[in-house]
């Protein structure tokens, strides 16, 4: 009891810290989960180039991106660059290495909702006058993305979850607060279940945003993979 | 140092990456299948559980889980070991992501074929093994893969709990040599090639057990 | 003493009769085919032969024993009744010989020779000893059909329940399905047949029993219900397939 006491106090006196690290973990969330899609719709948009060396390129970066484990990824950018002597922050190492990182994934979902269309809409639409980069913007875009509504919202909770191993190159966030709380009392079994929880909490919340997204998009005759 | 010396140094933790991966990779098939066959043959009351376990383990973090297992589990007394601490974590996660793909597999099983071997008298049980189980497991077969690629990139955190894998491995040599873009980008290259291995295996095992007419979706 | 004997079966959904008291007898060696409009209750029926459907009221008696009363061994009697659906329902994932063997096996406890040698010859007596090793997939409408029927063979049934055999098939494969249970027939497998299709009902030389609102209305065979049936409505009904055959 005496020791649940002491959890509770340092608890307290360490919140600021700890929810300063909340709104990090969600900013880097937010972030990469923005530049992330941006990224995969920009190789998205690669991969249907006519050019074959430009979409073979793009195949490489997902193939690539998403063959390699982002840790190591993000240990190459804060271990490597420096010895080019660039010292970019953890935040934008983090960012940056996410956004690779992701985008490929998101481009990857997006090739698979491309690959279920019905092609002779395309075509319809190119019959009609469209430019490709008009088909692209207004027909092929909007019902990929709808489809994916639900690949790239797990890919939000996936950033989430994923944005705790920024720790591990000093990005001070929730993860990181939990354990120096821990490591002033040694209560560590508390201090992760603590850590578990905020996250289990922060998963459900995305849950929820994302069905009701998916209510919105629906279109009907349109079925998400 | 030369590139190719970076790889051999490397090459020392590729056993303990691929004993990590296939460790959590066979709890991820244990469990996953244990969850998925108790939904389906076992008692109703057990449901709302193993969906709770579903739930829990695909929301919280690889690394919070780890370091709950491997530095929290010890401050009630119980120690765990580095590879177990992984098994517990990646594997029981892995177990709640596979348990998901086979729901949705065994929700590819025609109804009527289920229907036709209770006509013919038989048993629950039987129904499960003999049909639900071979065609569920073809139909989950890309979603396994999947989850096992990603068991494999997620297994560098092995070296927060000291498990001389690859990554570990690059962090030793990175501090003695300080030349972490070389190291880093040969570890990429090693996990990127292993990945592309471990695909090739599993497509042939996928290659083996295809069977005309069962097309996972 | 026939070797099924149904008595006023009733079968009841939420209040509504689908079975309104069905009387039926089924000989050793008999082909009874029962017609009717959709939803007259010929599925019911035979779901609750192999009490995959449970009657309301009534009785049936496979060999002068009570199968409808509590306390039946519901599987052995699913054993000795072979069921071939209506979409086949072969095992997607085993080939036709494993399809036919999977029963003798796992609910008959031969070993694999012996079930080996029983399925080939069921599937050779229907034509279909050139595919053991294919796929469901990989073989026609009219040879899942026979691959059906040679795994329901195989396990000795009592009688052998046909589930609209040849809705799934074209015109051909209908013809097909017709004479291999003309076939089975002349070996005096005792078969019941439920089909709205009246081609197939006319290639059948046994009696036809014609169901209605969940009663039989009418029994006979294609010419007597065609011809001289009393009911003039049975008689369009079998006279307007005469004219379209």
């Amino acid at each position: 009891m005496s020791n649940w006491g002491s959890f509770q106090r340092d608890l307290l006196e360490q919140m600021p810290l700890i929810l300063d690290g909340l709104v990090r973990t969600l900013q880097l969330t937010a972030v990469i989960s923005v530049t992330g899609l941006l990224m995969g719709v920009l190789v998205f948009y690669l991969t249907l180039s006519p050019q074959a060396a430009v979409k073979r390129l793009t195949q490489a970066y997902i193939s690539f991106f998403v063959g390699m484990p982002l840790i190591v990824l993000l240990f190459l950018m804060y271990y490597g660059l420096p010895q080019w002597g660039l010292r970019p922050s953890p935040f934008v190492v983090a960012a940056v290495g996410f956004t690779l990182n992701v985008g490929a994934y998101n481009a990857a979902y997006l090739t698979t909702a491309y690959n279920g269309l019905d092609h002779s809409e395309l075509e319809a639409a190119r019959a009609q006058g469209f430019s490709p980069h008009q088909v692209f913007r207004f027909i092929t875009l909007p019902q990929v993305l709808r489809l994916s509504v639900p690949a790239l919202t797990n890919q939000v909770i996936g950033n989430l979850k994923d944005s705790s191993v920024a720790f591990l190159i000093q990005y001070t966030e929730l993860f990181a607060r939990i354990q120096e709380l821990a490591s002033t009392n040694f209560q560590f079994f508390k201090a992760y279940c603590l850590a578990a929880l905020v996250y289990l909490a922060l998963v459900s919340v995305i849950v929820l945003a994302a069905r009701a997204l998916e209510r919105r998009v629906a279109m009907p005759g349109l079925r998400s993979a | 140092m030369s590139f190719l010396e970076i790889l051999a140094a490397l090459g020392r933790g590729v056993g303990n990456t691929a004993l990590v991966t296939l460790a959590c990779a066979t709890t991820g098939m244990a469990v996953g299948l244990a969850i998925a066959s108790l939904r389906r043959t076992g008692p109703r009351a057990l449901t709302p559980l193993l969906d709770a376990y579903v739930y829990v383990f695909r929301g919280v973090p690889l690394l919070v889980l780890l370091f709950l297992v491997y530095f929290g589990l010890p401050s009630l007394g119980l120690k765990v070991p580095p590879l177990l601490a992984m098994v517990l974590s990646l594997g029981l996660i892995a177990g709640a992501y596979l348990a998901e793909v086979f729901r949705g597999a065994l929700d590819l099983v025609d109804p009527s074929e289920i229907l036709a071997a209770k006509a013919m008298g038989m048993r629950p049980i039987q129904i499960f093994t003999l049909l639900e189980l071979p065609q569920m497991l073809r139909f989950a077969l890309p979603g396994i893969i999947n989850e096992f690629t990603t068991i494999l990139k997620y297994s560098p955190f092995a070296y927060t709990v000291g498990i001389p894998e690859i990554t570990k491995e690059a962090m030793t040599l990175a501090a003695t040599t300080l030349r972490g873009l070389e190291i880093y980008l040969a570890v990429g290259v090693l996990y990127f090639a292993l990945y592309r291995l471990f695909l090739l295996g599993l497509h042939r095992v996928e290659r083996h057990f295809r069977i005309p007419g069962i097309v996972p979706p | 003493m026939a070797l099924i004997e149904i008595r006023d079966l009733v079968k009841e959904y939420d209040g509504r009769q689908v079975l309104a008291g069905v009387n039926l007898d089924l000989c050793e060696g008999d082909l009874k085919v029962v017609m009717g409009p959709s939803g007259c209750g010929k599925t019911t029926l035979l779901r609750c032969l192999n009490r995959l459907v449970d009657p309301t009221s009534g009785s049936i008696r496979v060999r002068g024993e009570e199968v409808t009363r509590p306390g039946v061994d519901v599987r052995a009697l699913r054993q000795s009744i072979g069921f071939v659906f209506q979409q086949f329902a072969l095992y997607r994932h085993l080939t036709v010989l494993d399809n036919v063997t999977l029963g003798l096996r796992k609910l008959r406890g031969m070993g694999p020779a012996q079930a080996h040698e029983k399925a080939a010859y069921e599937l050779s007596r229907l034509d279909m000893a050139a595919h053991h090793d294919k796929y469901p997939a990989q073989i026609s409408g009219g040879q899942k059909q026979r691959v059906a029927s040679a795994r329901a063979l195989a396990m000795d049934p009592t009688v052998i329940v046909f589930d609209e055999p040849t809705s799934a098939l074209d015109p051909i494969m209908s013809r097909e399905v017709a004479s291999m249970i003309e076939r089975l027939n002349a070996d005096r497998v005792t078969m019941l047949c439920v089909t709205h299709d009246l081609q197939l009902a006319r290639h059948l030389p046994d009696r036809i029993v014609y169901l209605e609102q969940g009663r039989v209305r009418a029994e006979g065979s294609f010419a007597d219900l065609a011809q001289d049936c009393p009911d003039a409505q049975v008689r369009t009904f079998f006279q307007h397939a005469g004219a379209t055959a």
